[in-house]
């Protein structure tokens, strides 16, 4: 970090002749910077001005009596969320699901996308592609209804593992099933979309190598594990850095959609939990205050994984 | 500049022109209320309904529809509104939310208005205990929409009773069991009670009818404790339980969803359910006008006898469902007209209208002076109901008592049905039991209510469908009193007693 202070030091300047060259820089550039101005306004108007609200997390919230006129009481909701052992669950649900969603979910796009590079044939691998894209534009509600039908109690899936197994598997209504139907929904769903970025990072690797390689006599495995994998290494890396900062969002529309009393104790998490103090009871303050400590933990998770990143030679995130 | 100046003036100009003219039109109100009736959609504009309202009150009515199955998620969105719709039927109205939005002044204080009998005849007219009922810190903040005191109970099919070998009243609890064991052997594919995901009215039902008190109960020391710590919840719970074991339940009752409640009965999958009783009347209804049915099939259970001889109890409601509220986008100066409005809803003239609609539109005269429908008219009727009337009835409160004119007639079984509903509500009275602490908030219950409440009704479930022993469902128990159960026993302990000593 203090390297690249310095550097910057040599580069701009300090003080006022740092704001003198910029300004320069932007007359300079006054087109590009022209560009530059939507980005800017919209994460102002809609990343930076509501954050203001984040000061409802230590107020007694009630909207008719607006931001300014709430009581102030601190801490309170943080106390409140930790008063009683239910947070363990929540917690432990969240990461439950987070860490099988890297294990089982991370690579499959991956995989794919490696796949999808071996193809020969140019034409089919386009159609391929574009199939393989479809079922991200599905709406969630949907891939939870085609669930049920199939492995819903009168579904195809039900009646077939209750004639392999002579006893049915209660794929939808049964904790330990819960967290797999959710894990195998979201790998048909973006398995295909996922591979995009993959597949962008592909078409960077310079053909010459695999030619090379041929003539060396690589065979197909040498070439992916010495050539196509290196060259995704650091996308690959970026991408679970990011990945890390949502450890703790397992969004809550998909889980609201699957659970039922039977299956409760593995689909309550942090995010659920939030949607059902914040919307369903109305308690806005509650709610923001629980969004407020995952977003902390989820920075605090992106930079450490970063510095990781760095220290394993990556260039990371920044 | 100059442009953008004189544009700018003859904007003004058309603003005030317009709401100068607006003084002369009639009064507008917003209101917000939940949509059931998905199929059709409500005419806002040409509604000879809203038209004749308008005529009778100089009101315009202005209706958002919140679909029912998110309102309650629509309302907690709308009180973060700076303008809310003016008058909202409010569904849960001890939430959290709205208490907290009446206590800052979100809504008018009625408390006063009501009192005022020669103004709002009507209003005033409503019992005093609901009221108390419905009040935030003593202060009265909407009108009742009132429901009768016993209103939860238990009715079946009575053609399938008798088809299956029970031909009698029930009068025990044993009868009870009897007539459910028979309807569970009945088909294969059927089933004897019809249940759902929405499982704490069922289970309310039938464990109170074991001698479990409605939610909280208090003890021979005068200490509030939950209702599962009674064994009378456990008897109730037992019971279920016997009756999925031998087929009476669908398996994946957990799994349907509420919407599909009162289809199961009509699709002849169940035929029984413990649940509000005025629901008899309306499954009679649907299947005397879509079915053809022509005999009464439903039939409600009245007071029934315990092992013991002692009469059997059933959950008091706390005689309203929801409320009618007036959000302070109304000015102070408007308030006595739109509580004039809701004065004329609650007449007989107004009850009629939001619940069945005009004269020559939803229903005609008969010679001896009845509401009805005439066969040729059916069809008409039933989409004019739709799509004119729709919901309305959400707006209806009926705070003095039905005072419908002129008054239904039903033929066959239905009316036989409603006036039984009507007689079963006096004699249930007496063996009501009411939930003691339903007028106290707890800080507990308002942070993490949803989740205990699930704890429970969640752990009754895995018990009845026979996923876990009595160990299991002590352990679930336990966990509900350390996850905040205890604390908000105590909190309501605290505020009953408090209650008690003023």
């Amino acid at each position: 970090m203090t390297t690249k202070a310095a550097e910057r030091k040599k580069l701009h300047g300090t003080g006022l002749r740092y704001w003198v060259k910029l300004r320069a820089d932007i007359k300079r550039d006054r087109w590009l910077y022209l560009l530059l101005l939507p980005g800017v306004i919209y994460f102002i108007v809609f990343k930076y001005l509501p954050l203001f609200g984040i000061v409802i997390a230590f107020e007694n919230y009630v909207p008719y009596s607006g931001v300014l006129g709430s009581q102030w009481v601190g801490l309170k909701w943080f106390q409140y969320f930790f008063k009683f052992p239910a947070w363990v669950t929540y917690l432990t649900n969240t990461l439950i699901l987070s860490f099988m969603n890297i294990i089982f979910y991370f690579p499959a796009p991956i995989i794919l996308a490696l796949m999808l590079n071996e193809m020969r044939s140019l034409r089919y691998k386009k159609l391929l592609q574009t199939l393989l894209y479809v079922p991200h534009f599905i709406s969630i509600v949907i891939v939870v209804s085609i669930t049920f039908v199939m492995f819903g109690p009168s579904g195809i899936v039900y009646k077939g593992t209750e004639m392999i197994l002579g006893h049915p598997i209660n794929y939808m209504g049964s904790p330990d099933t819960f967290r797999w139907m959710i894990i195998g929904q979201t790998i048909w769903k973006e398995t295909g979309w996922g591979t995009i970025i993959f597949l962008a990072a592909l078409t960077n690797v310079d053909t010459q190598l695999y030619e090379a390689a041929m003539v060396d006599g690589a065979g197909r495995l040498r070439r992916l594990w010495h050539i196509t994998l290196p060259a995704i290494r650091s996308t690959i890396v970026l991408m679970l850095i990011l990945r890390m900062g949502s450890m703790l969002d397992t969004g809550y529309d998909h889980l609201i959609l699957m659970a039922n009393p039977l299956n409760r104790k593995a689909s309550q998490t942090l995010d659920v939990f939030v949607y059902q103090q914040g919307i369903q009871q109305g308690q806005f303050s509650y709610a923001s205050a629980i969004g407020l400590m995952k977003s902390i933990v989820s920075v605090t998770l992106v930079v450490t994984s970063n510095k990781i990143a760095h220290l394993m030679g990556e260039q990371g995130l920044y | 500049m100059k442009k953008l100046v004189a544009l700018f003036l003859a904007l003004v100009m058309t603003l005030s022109l317009a709401s100068f003219a607006a003084a002369e039109e009639p009064f507008e109100i917003t209101v917000m209320l939940p949509e059931f009736v998905v199929d059709v959609d409500f005419a806002a504009e040409n509604n000879p309904i809203l038209q004749y309202i308008e005529e009778k009150t100089g009101v315009k009515l202005n209706i958002l529809w919140g679909p029912n199955s998110t309102y309650g998620d629509l309302i907690n969105t709308t009180l973060a509104d700076k303008n809310p719709p003016m008058i909202m039927a409010v569904t849960d109205a001890r939430g959290p939310s709205i208490i907290d939005s009446a206590r800052a002044g979100a809504f008018w204080d009625l408390t006063d208005y009501i009192a005022d009998a020669e103004s709002y005849p009507y209003l005033a007219a409503g019992t005093a205990g609901v009221y108390r009922n419905i009040s935030v810190d003593g202060r009265i903040y909407g009108i009742f929409r009132s429901r009768a005191y016993p209103r939860a109970g238990i009715y079946y099919r009575c053609d399938i009773a008798k088809e299956v070998g029970f031909d009698k009243e029930v009068k025990t609890i044993a009868d009870l069991t009897e007539l459910a064991e028979k309807l569970a052997g009945y088909s294969k594919d059927t089933y004897a009670l019809n249940m759902c995901s929405y499982t704490a009215g069922t289970i309310n039902v039938i464990t109170v009818a074991f001698g479990a008190p409605n939610n909280w109960g208090v003890d021979a020391d005068g200490n509030v404790y939950p209702a599962h710590k009674s064994p009378a919840y456990l008897e109730g719970l037992n019971w279920l339980r016997h009756l999925y074991e031998i087929g009476g339940i669908d398996p994946n009752f957990a799994q349907i969803s509420t919407s599909d409640w009162d289809n199961i009965e009509r699709t002849g999958k169940a035929f029984m359910r413990f649940d509000c009783l005025d629901n008899a009347h309306r499954q009679q209804e649907w299947f005397e006008n879509n079915a053809g049915t022509t005999e009464q099939i439903f039939q409600t259970v009245g007071p029934v006898a315990k092992e013991d001889g002692s009469v059997t109890v059933w959950p008091q409601n706390n005689g309203f469902a929801g409320e009618i509220m007036i959000t302070k986008s109304v000015s102070e100066a408007d308030l006595p007209k739109v509580l004039k409005f809701l004065d004329w809803c609650n007449s007989p003239e107004g009850q009629t209208t939001l619940n069945a609609g005009i004269e020559g539109v939803t229903w005609w005269v008969n010679e001896d002076g009845y509401r009805y429908v005439p066969e040729d008219k059916t069809d008409e009727a039933s989409n004019n109901s739709k799509m004119y009337l729709h919901d309305l009835n959400q707006l209806g409160m009926g705070v003095p008592g039905n005072l419908e004119n002129p008054p239904a007639i039903v033929n066959r079984g239905v009316t036989q049905l409603r006036e039984r509903y009507n007689a079963l509500n006096l004699e249930l009275a007496p063996y009501a039991v009411s939930d003691p602490c339903f007028p106290f908030v707890s800080e507990t219950a308002v942070a993490f209510g949803t989740q205990l409440n699930q704890i429970i009704s969640d752990a009754a479930v895995q018990y009845i469908a026979g996923l876990i022993d009595e160990a299991g469902l002590q352990a679930a128990w336990e966990d509900w009193a350390a996850q905040g159960g205890d604390m908000m026993t105590e909190e309501y302990n605290a505020a009953y007693h408090a209650a008690l000593a003023e």
